[in-house]
């Protein structure tokens, strides 16, 4: 059973189901849907290698899951998909971390016809999200690429109105879309998560790039943002992005925990891991 | 044929086995004390099993389950009941799913109550200290109310076989070779009772990896090792061998081929924790040595939790 909204809240609302088995909604003037498919088969998985020119893609590829978020009238379209976020990783390519057992093989390894891989195998990506504004409406559902213009994000003062969205206002339509994971080879978790939740006030959502490597390190990077349904002025997205990580060692020598059982809901370490880095950037659309 | 082992104590039989597995089929766990008087009997039987168990076909030769019980029973509706077919199981019956405790009691029951029609070999979720992360040790805990079954399995783990050897042409395993192995007899030479170490020939075999790139490949992560198709060829070679079959990686048809058909990978959890929307496969060796892979998708669900439904949730 799938989350299920309420429907004469849908309707007081004014929102659309978009119908035509797709999930989601037209609401306040955005089409607002989610898409949850299997992970990629060998020969797309395979397709994908090539075009990323890597070898080693995590394990789960939910590569045609994706959130889409289209303002109707601007045709400006926000969306969030497991390619653009890997391209992110490809681009970034942080070096690897070694896991504990790492020093037990450094005695072991012979040099001789061995080669050290060195992609990052965490999937770590500064991934936020794709935006574009959309060539032919008709096609709501395409793939990203067919956008013509990126629409520009302009670093900004204001916040996102946390103690507004801790209301409990009534919950139109909510989602969470898995899109990529991998388990490290049991060396803890690499996942990457967007959940969308639509209010009668607007809708709000969160972008989660979440890793524990086992007893070396949490990485947690957030991108959260937030639109009012206004119905006489042009929407504003308003736009968060904020990284945190710590060592396990790090953690330890401040008397947390360090065993990786105590670290599995990052919502519940999120305050725990130091903050990295923090912006607020705002999308005017017109 | 069967051999139904004799009672090695604990007061049990075969009647009391019988009902033990008609309970386990039905997804109920055993007490406490009937899992250590099982486990007591497993342990018997497979310290006599070699480091590499010779096995004859026909058999169908199975990955991994990680406690997917409900898929367990669906592997067998299609592959045959035990002991109508033989079975070959590659490792890793626990952790994530919700059913370790059922899945590794039914198949430990069946080994001990048919020890000539199924062979369950070591995976690495195998272990105390993977199983303590992922799952295993907090499910024996909320069903039993202590750490006891977790450690009485985790005792039996110790003696499960690393490899099997069917018709001494397909070697089974689950992870992959290592550099420290050319031969089975070298795998028949270590003494595998003990916790799975964190380096070395037996934690490769149960951790390694094929991979696209010739030669040994050493992980990203600092440990672990990925093997070409060099290094399958001539392992092959030096050991007769026609195939190596394994298991430990998600592969979205439930088999994956490597390696111009010396590797394949073969997977029997479909919808692998619950989202993956995977196939699951068996192969099938017949009495000819022929192979055929079965796939299956997952068994209807009844009574299990749902983890695809989403209570509305007030992020922030």
């Amino acid at each position: 059973m799938e989350w299920e909204s309420d429907e004469r809240e849908l309707k007081a609302a004014g929102a659309v189901p978009l119908g035509g088995g797709r999930v989601g909604f037209l609401i306040g003037g955005w089409e607002i849907e989610t898409a949850k498919r299997s992970i990629l088969n060998s020969s797309l998985l395979q397709q994908w290698e090539e075009k990323l020119q890597t070898t080693h893609l995590p394990e789960m590829v939910f590569g045609e899951s994706c959130l889409i978020l289209k303002h109707v009238n601007s045709s400006i379209k926000l969306h969030f998909n497991a390619y653009d976020a890997l391209c992110g990783w490809k681009l970034e390519a942080l070096p690897p971390v070694e896991v504990p057992a790492a020093a037990l093989w450094k005695f072991r390894c012979q040099p001789t016809d061995q080669v050290i891989l060195d992609y990052d195998y965490t999937f770590t990506t500064p991934y936020s999200g794709s935006a574009g504004v959309e060539k032919s409406p008709e096609s709501g559902r395409g793939p990203p690429g067919e956008s013509i213009c990126s629409p520009h994000w302009e670093d900004c003062e204001e916040q996102i109105d946390m103690v507004a969205l801790s209301a409990k206002e009534s919950i139109l339509f909510y989602d969470e879309v898995v899109l990529y994971e991998d388990e490290l080879a049991d060396n803890g978790i690499s996942l990457l998560t967007v959940k969308v939740r639509v209010m009668p006030s607007g809708w709000f959502l969160l972008l989660r790039f979440w890793l524990r490597v086992d007893g070396v390190l949490m990485r947690l990077r957030d991108t959260r943002m937030h639109c009012s349904f206004r119905e006489s002025t042009e929407p504003v997205i308003l736009r968060e992005i904020c990284w945190r990580e710590a060592t396990f060692k790090a953690l330890s020598s401040k008397g947390y925990p360090t065993d990786s059982a105590a670290y599995s809901d990052p919502g519940i370490i999120s305050e725990k891991l130091p903050m990295a880095m923090r912006k607020t950037q705002k999308l005017i659309v017109k | 044929m069967d051999a139904p082992v004799a009672s090695t104590g604990g007061g049990g039989t075969n009647g009391n086995l019988d009902e033990q597995i008609a309970q386990l089929v039905q997804c109920k766990p055993l007490s406490e004390p009937e899992v250590r008087v099982l486990c007591g009997k497993a342990k018997e039987i497979l310290m006599q099993e070699s480091n590499v168990q010779p096995v004859k076909s026909p058999v169908t030769i199975c990955g991994d389950i990680h406690g997917q019980f409900h898929d367990l029973a669906e592997l067998f509706r299609i592959g045959g009941k035990c002991p109508d077919t033989n079975y070959l199981f590659m490792g890793d019956y626990v952790d994530r799913g919700y059913y370790s405790v059922e899945t590794v009691s039914l198949l430990v029951a069946l080994k001990v109550r048919y020890p000539q029609r199924i062979t369950i070999l070591r995976g690495n979720h195998e272990s105390r200290q993977i199983t303590q992360v992922y799952g295993f040790y907090d499910e024996c805990l909320r069903k039993y109310g202590s750490a006891n079954v977790w450690k009485t399995f985790t005792d039996l783990f110790d003696f499960f076989p690393l490899t099997a050897l069917v018709e001494s042409e397909i070697f089974c395993l689950h992870g992959g070779l290592s550099p420290s192995i050319e031969t089975l007899d070298n795998i028949r030479n270590f003494d595998r009772v003990q916790e799975v170490p964190h380096e070395g020939p037996m934690c490769d075999l149960l951790w390694s990896d094929p991979d696209d790139r010739c030669g040994w490949g050493i992980s990203p992560r600092g440990a672990g090792y990925t093997f070409g198709q060099d290094i399958s060829e001539q392992f092959n070679h030096t050991n007769n061998l026609k195939l190596i079959a394994r298991a430990h990686q998600l592969v979205m048809e439930g088999f994956n081929w490597a390696h111009d058909q010396k590797v394949v990978t073969i997977f029997s959890a479909p919808n692998y924790c619950y989202r993956c929307g995977n196939m699951a496969s068996i192969l099938e060796v017949d009495d000819c040595k022929g192979h055929t892979f079965l796939q299956f998708e997952p068994a209807p669900r009844r009574g299990e939790p749902d983890v695809t439904r989403r209570t509305p949730d007030y992020f922030l």
